[in-house]
């Protein structure tokens, strides 16, 4: 066996690690508001984040791949395949070694920080300063504000929508039912739209833009009307929250929602150094475009998933018994902002973190009143985390790289 | 800390306002015991009753302390903070009220209260528990009202502000029965100022309910 083989091999642990800790840390993102509104229990949430964390990663997962990979740092370092090769495996190690002391000092990072910074320390050391695209990063930078921000709009306007048009209402039961179908169209919506224009599989059918849109229209009007049947077939008028019932069944499907986008986000952050590493091995060279097959998705959406059932289960209780204000119109309005928003910027090739999103999305409704107290001061303290996790990763991933060059 | 989702969420400033509110509905029971047992002379365990009201002030205090020291700047709520401040102040003030009103009886154990107003006495406390209860009830409901936002629910909400205006009405009707009366007793002046005190200081129980209702309302405003 050549050490490239043993690369390879380093390569698929530590992605497999940094997608299990995806998986552990990130997955309170995309259930924390279904499973702190009760709309779903523990062994739901695990058991739903983790299959659609899979689907999400393999059939919508491809684009942000290759943008994480080509778009900050210049392909020009990638000429060299041994210097490629040293700089994706140092890459990797520096980003799943920054996670885990991060895990273990209980720091708020985010694993796509930490693989960004990680990939920007090995373009620094390989190629020297100019080969970093400052207009790329600051727009990745501006992301990072942008899409909590983006969220908190989303959320707050959804959440205002919902007090006047159902809660403030003498029968909001009715209302609910009544409206249900524009807010299950909506997710709906969004959904279908980012399946036909991202994925392989919405490529394939080729539909231009309009016709995409009606399609989704069409497709949204019918899911939400379904989804209305559904509700009213299964939830009881009479309650004291029967509104929230409502909205608990909606939040079922909304949960599915973000951890499908979040499914197809992530994965990009573990697996995106080891298809580097994966296509050097095989053809010793590797181009500006790569195609990410679709089985290193499937890998890294497995990684995500073991992370989610093995330690999924731990995140969960502390939200549980920690967000006891959540309820689920609530809930709702935080979900549906921060999946449309890691939709959206997944879809503008930005390497959004699904924590931005979901905190942008309960500020948002804590704006507009809907919950009893939030921390809006957090924000500046994950803020600062934000911007030492760019840093660190690169610092760590700089070092590791002139180690590795040592040995290689 | 290392999930920010669930760092935002702080303890409901609601939860301890509803406690606060117990605590005082509470205390106000024993209050009532304590009046009784000073006013039917067969009982020596007022000063036990008073310990009992003194301890239940700390706790409430506790709770009070406990609601301002865990709302940091950059908190938000569905209502505005200082409004809540002032809500949570006068509410703590009907303890301070019941605090005052038995501190007051005890600096003039001897001789007490006057038979012929023994009658009177008990209807005023009655009548200032009466509030009380209502505001206890109206923070359980105005909760539900900042978690659901119904307008039936806001309708209820008020009708209990209305409802502590009334009561508190009526107390002031009972307690200025007794001051009219005591003025025209036939008895030593001290008695008399002791009457006269001790029936405003228990009024004040019911006027301050009726203030925290009061305060409500301007939560409630849109």
């Amino acid at each position: 066996m050549t050490p490239e083989y043993y690369i390879l091999i380093i390569g698929y642990i530590f992605g497999f690690y940094m997608a299990w800790n995806i998986g552990a840390n990130d997955v309170a993102n995309s259930m924390a508001s279904a499973v702190g509104a009760k709309a779903i229990t523990i062994r739901q949430a695990v058991f739903i984040a983790g299959i659609l964390n899979v689907v999400g990663a393999v059939f919508i997962g491809s684009h942000v791949t290759n943008t994480i990979r080509k778009g900050i740092v210049s392909t020009d370092i990638l000429a060299d395949p041994h210097v490629a090769l040293i700089g994706a495996l140092s890459a990797l190690l520096a980003a799943a070694l920054w996670v885990s002391f991060a895990t273990w000092k209980s720091l708020p990072v985010s694993t796509t920080h930490s693989i960004v910074g990680a990939m920007i320390g090995f373009g620094i050391m390989a190629g020297g300063f100019s080969v970093i695209n400052w207009a790329k990063l600051a727009a990745v930078v501006m992301s990072w504000i942008i899409s909590p921000v983006f969220s908190l709009i989303i959320s707050f306007l959804m959440f205002k929508t919902i007090v006047k048009l159902i809660l403030i209402k003498k029968d909001a039961f009715t209302s609910a039912l009544r409206l249900s179908p524009v807010f299950i169209g909506l997710a709906a919506f969004v959904v279908v739209l980012s399946f036909l224009f991202k994925t392989p599989l919405g490529k394939t059918l080729s539909m231009d833009t309009w016709t995409a849109l009606l399609v989704a229209l069409i497709i949204a009007g019918l899911v939400g009307y379904a989804g209305k049947a559904v509700i009213r077939r299964f939830t009881a008028s009479d309650q004291d929250d029967s509104t929230e019932q409502v909205f608990r069944k909606i939040q079922i499907g909304t949960s599915c929602y973000v951890a499908l986008a979040q499914g197809a986000n992530d994965v990009a952050n573990a697996i995106g150094p080891l298809a580097v590493i994966y296509f050097l091995v095989n053809t010793g060279t590797v181009g500006a475009k790569v195609p990410v097959p679709i089985w290193l998705l499937l890998f890294g959406g497995v990684g995500i998933a073991c992370g989610i059932g093995m330690a999924g289960h731990r995140v969960m209780e502390t939200i549980g018994t920690k967000i006891t204000t959540l309820t689920n119109t609530r809930g709702f309005a935080v979900d549906f902002a921060a999946a449309s928003t890691v939709l959206l910027a997944s879809k503008m090739g930005l390497p959004v973190s699904t924590t931005h999103a979901a905190v942008g999305g309960v500020l948002g409704v804590g704006l507009a009143g809907g919950i009893e107290a939030v921390n809006f001061r957090i924000v500046l303290q994950i803020m600062l985390y934000w911007v030492l996790t760019v840093p660190a990763a690169a610092v760590t991933s700089m070092i590791l790289f002139k180690v590795l060059q040592l040995f290689y | 800390m290392r999930i920010p989702f669930i760092s935002m969420f702080m303890t409901s400033p609601f939860e301890g306002l509803l406690e606060h509110a117990e605590k005082i509905k509470e205390c106000t029971w024993a209050f009532q015991q304590a009046i009784e047992c000073h006013i039917t002379d067969q009982c020596e365990s007022f000063e036990e009753f008073r310990k009992n009201v003194d301890n239940f002030e700390s706790q409430a205090d506790a709770i009070k302390r406990r609601i301002r020291g865990h709302l940091p700047k950059g908190t938000l709520m569905p209502v505005d903070k200082f409004e809540l401040f002032r809500y949570l102040h006068e509410q703590d003030k009907v303890l301070d009220a019941v605090e005052e009103a038995l501190d007051w009886i005890s600096f003039r154990s001897e001789p007490g209260i006057p038979t012929a107003l023994h009658k009177d006495f008990f209807l005023l406390v009655d009548a200032v528990l009466d509030p009380v209860e209502e505001m206890c009830r109206m923070v359980a409901e105005a909760r539900k009202y900042f978690t659901n936002f119904s307008e039936k629910q806001r309708r209820l909400v008020k009708d209990i502000i209305h409802t502590l205006r009334q009561q508190e009405h009526e107390a002031d009707k009972v307690e200025d029965g007794i001051k009219a009366k005591v003025m025209n007793m036939q008895i030593d002046p001290v008695t008399v100022f002791h009457m006269i005190r001790l029936a405003e200081t228990i009024g004040s129980i019911a006027d301050h309910s009726e203030n925290a209702g009061d305060m409500m309302r301007a939560m409630l405003a849109r």
